[in-house]
């Protein structure tokens, strides 16, 4: 963590930099998706990269957290800064029951059953309209400026969104490195090497499998939750399909599993590559990421940042 | 009291008895050797006795108190390790790292696992060997990790699971001595093996197991001359 | 209104034609040991190559089978040879991603090509059902049942009477000791991904006239897919068959008894219950 010290302060000066240099308002919208983008490959990478537990249901978590959010600021009127991380909570609290279920399954098994558990949790929301509104969904009309801390938000502008959504990155990526360093990264690292033999050990690995994907379900509710608020419109379809599911792996996988730069190198790559595409089509970059996500498992399987750094360890060690 | 008592340990797979109303008692400070011909169900002893597996019916108490039903992890905490046959060993990261993630279980900080781990793998032989990475050791090297990795738990109670498998007469004898320290050093063995010479010479007691139930127990010269032991071993036309 | 027979009798119909899919899916796993997340993709292609078929140069869908099966065939061996052969040493789990990657490719290849609108293919025996015994039945779907039946029974008698039949059965239950007996286990890869993908496509066909087709219906089946395989067990046929008829009555009576809505959770739920307290399989023969 200490190595990486002075790439991240730099990192976090061009991020406060950017919304400071240009007004641009299509460059911003870019840079806020790649942020959403960043935390969502980091909530997947979290339980996917350093657990090696790969979901395929994670748009449940988010849109736990995306419905959460929305839903207690029309009926309530709850601020986004109090919301986002209740959508968070709400996101890890489901995910309770969905890992004590899953979690008896290893590796296909358990993705599978994943898939499962993320289709039963669109059809709750498409159905039960008392509180998703099932298919028409909840839409933001306004939202009024406030004050917060002196200053006067402005939420028609990109940069509250910036902001908001630089401070998730952040917080993604330092959860994910403090992770790495930690005892329970090390105990996830055994049991991705082999389960049994880090029962054996004496590691409780039903737990650290729980708590990572509570982690990760707190974080993708966040993304969730900023999702709403940025997009002001939440429905089934946009926050649950599994098309979204397999975004958020694409992102960690083709940015490098089980690195903490990864999903930041993931998402501005594939977001670069669907802006690029954006041509005639909403879903037309699902192409391309389908396309990548093949050609990084076979030419690259430890993704963009993971060869990058296996080559300049090369470089270093060939000096 | 006996340090591990097994009472009627029972345990089906399909249609299978594997243990069958099985009973005995491992005392503190012996290495109880645990034979029988293939299939005769001393694997799934040691899954039982670890909480790899659930038994059907029996008791199975350390110190008194029963472990049946908890899962590896709480048992290995409580203080019985084991070993696997087919070593499993962490196989991307180093020996230290290997034995270091045992040593947390006992010692929480980074630091003090580590030196831990290190002496560990000291006092199996290991010391000059800590940054090799586990899955490129020889063979005789990584059941001497999967040794260190038990040890670094702090058992009262160590299973080895036919530790000397697939080793040469010299390693045999260098696993042998190992599992004389290792009960020097306090840890009560229970050690199933094929290699009759080892286990004879090494065991102060052993159970002979057939088809899943326990047909001959006591001292090892004693037990190689019962006819239940020959027949099992060699059929039932040997005299 | 819907008697219980009659719930059953369209269970049962639109059952076997989810077994279809199933038993190319279970058949791949079998041999090869791979879960192809895009098989659902494979399906899908195969009912818009009748939609096509039809549209384009009215062609029976039935018919049309004669067309499609054998270049879905081949369309398998290309994906296996060229592609997928080189993944499959990787691992399961990277096996698993970059299915998925097929999957999403090919499913936003056909959405880019065809739009998502749904569509149907409206044949002229289709409109008015038959009634024996007083229960509706829809043509197509029992043609597409008749067919289903047949097409099943060649593939038994393959497996059974072939010799490549035999080679693809024993990898499945040996592959080390097939090699050992001269069974070229490359070239029975290559044939039982081309046999399991020509066999989702001809469920596809089967399926087109009796569903609404659009090109992300993939996704669905692929869950279905993976509920009957794992009720009847990963890697069995017969497993497949059961599983798959299994839930067509379950859906058919979840329609209409519990909820119409919920129907499709109904195979969900079937789906976790199995995994989690019989993982091999409601018939034990799975993995």
């Amino acid at each position: 963590m200490t190595r990486a010290l002075p790439a991240a302060l730099l990192g976090v000066v061009v991020l406060a930099a950017i919304p400071l240099a240009t007004r641009n308002s299509f460059f911003l919208h870019v840079c806020i998706l790649v942020l959403m983008w960043t935390v969502l490959g980091a909530a997947w990478n979290v339980l996917g990269g350093f657990a090696g537990q790969v979901s395929f249901g994670h748009a449940a978590l988010f849109a736990v957290g995306a419905y959460t959010t929305i839903i207690l600021y029309l009926k309530c009127g709850l601020a986004p800064w109090w919301g986002i991380p209740l959508g968070g909570v709400a996101a890890a609290l489901v995910s309770f029951p969905i890992g004590i279920l899953c979690f008896r399954l290893r590796g296909p098994y358990f993705s599978l059953a994943t898939l499962a558990v993320a289709e039963i949790i669109k059809l709750v929301a498409l159905n039960w309209e008392s509180v998703t509104a099932g298919s028409v969904g909840y839409l933001i009309t306004s939202l009024p400026p406030v004050r917060l801390f002196g200053l006067n938000v402005n939420w028609e502008s990109k940069t509250p969104f910036y902001t908001a959504a630089g401070a998730l990155a952040v917080v993604a990526l330092l959860a994910t490195g403090w992770l790495r360093g930690s005892r329970l990264g090390a105990y996830l690292v055994a049991i991705r090497e082999n389960e049994d033999a880090a029962e054996a050990v004496g590691i409780d690995t039903v737990r650290a499998k729980v708590v990572t994907l509570a982690l990760s379900a707190f974080l993708a509710g966040m993304g969730g939750g900023f999702y709403a608020f940025y997009f002001r419109y939440v429905d089934p379809d946009a926050v649950a399909g599994i098309s979204l599911s397999m975004e958020m792996v694409f992102i960690a996988v083709v940015g490098g599993l089980g690195t903490v730069a990864g999903p930041l190198i993931g998402a501005v790559f594939l977001t670069a590559v669907a802006e690029v595409v954006r041509g005639r089509f909403q879903t037309g970059h699902l192409i391309f990421y389908g396309l990548f996500m093949m050609l990084v498992i076979r030419f690259m399987p430890e993704g963009i940042w993971g060869r990058a750094r296996r080559l300049t360890a090369r470089a270093a060690a060939g000096e | 009291m006996a340090l591990l008592e097994v009472q009627g340990l029972t345990r089906h797979f399909g249609g299978v008895s594997a243990v069958s109303d099985l009973s005995f008692s491992v005392n503190e400070g012996e290495i109880l050797g645990l034979i029988g011909p293939n299939g005769s169900g001393k694997t799934t002893v040691f899954n039982l006795v670890t909480g790899f597996l659930r038994p059907l019916a029996g008791a199975i108490r350390l110190d008194g108190q029963s472990v049946v039903g908890m899962r590896p992890h709480a048992v290995a905490r409580r203080g019985i390790a084991r070993t696997f046959q087919i070593v499993k060993p962490f196989p991307g990261l180093s020996a230290l790292e290997n034995v270091t993630l045992a040593a947390f279980l006992r010692h929480p900080a980074r630091r003090d696992a580590e030196a831990a781990a290190a002496l560990v793998l000291g006092r199996v032989g290991l010391g000059e060997r800590l940054n090799e990475i586990a899955s490129r050791l020889t063979l005789m090297d990584q059941k001497r990790l999967e040794m260190a990795k038990a040890l670094a738990t702090t058992p009262r109670l160590l299973l080895l699971d036919e530790p000397m498998g697939g080793l040469n007469a010299t390693e045999v004898d260098n696993a042998s001595e190992l599992v004389h320290r290792i009960r020097a050093s306090g840890v009560t063995v229970v050690l199933v093996e094929h290699v009759m010479k080892a286990i004879m010479k090494i065991s102060d007691r052993v159970v002979v197991m057939n088809q899943g139930e326990k047909i001959a127990e006591g001292r090892p010269e004693r037990v190689v001359e019962e006819p239940a032991v020959l027949a099992a071993y060699f059929g039932k036309h040997v005299a | 209104m819907e008697t219980l027979a009659q719930t059953l009798v369209s269970g049962v119909l639109t059952g076997a034609l989810y077994a279809m899919i199933g038993i190319g899916l279970t058949v791949v796993f079998g041999v090869m040991r791979i879960i192809n997340l895009a098989h659902g993709e494979m399906v899908m292609l195969g009912m818009f190559g009748a939609y096509w078929g039809h549209r384009l140069w009215k062609l029976d869908p039935f018919v049309s089978l004669l067309v499609w099966v054998p270049l879905m065939f081949v369309f398998g061996v290309f994906l296996y040879r060229f592609l997928l052969r080189r993944i499959i040493p990787g691992g399961e789990l990277n096996t698993l991603l970059y299915t998925a990657g097929l999957s999403l490719l090919v499913a936003n290849l056909a959405l880019f090509a065809w739009t998502g609108d749904y569509r149907t293919i409206a044949l002229s025996y289709g409109v008015s059902p038959v009634r024996p015994f007083g229960i509706a039945i829809a043509i197509p779907l029992a043609v597409a049942f008749v067919l289903a039946i047949l097409i099943t029974l060649a593939l038994w008698l393959f497996l059974s009477r072939t010799d490549l039949g035999r080679a693809i059965r024993a990898t499945s239950q040996n592959p080390e000791a097939s090699v050992l007996m001269g069974i070229d286990v490359e070239r029975v890869a290559m044939v039982t991904f081309g046999l399991g993908t020509a066999l989702a496509g001809a469920a596809g066909i089967l399926l087109a006239p009796s569903l609404y087709l659009y090109p992300t219906v993939g996704e669905l089946l692929i869950v279905k897919c993976f509920v009957i395989v794992v009720l009847g067990g990963l890697g069995s046929v017969p497993g497949a068959i059961a599983g798959g008829i299994l839930l067509g009555v379950a859906e058919s009576l979840g329609a209409v008894y519990v909820s119409g809505a919920y129907k499709d959770g109904i195979g969900f739920v079937l789906f976790l219950a199995v995994l989690l307290y019989r993982p091999s399989g409601l018939f034990g023969a799975g993995k």
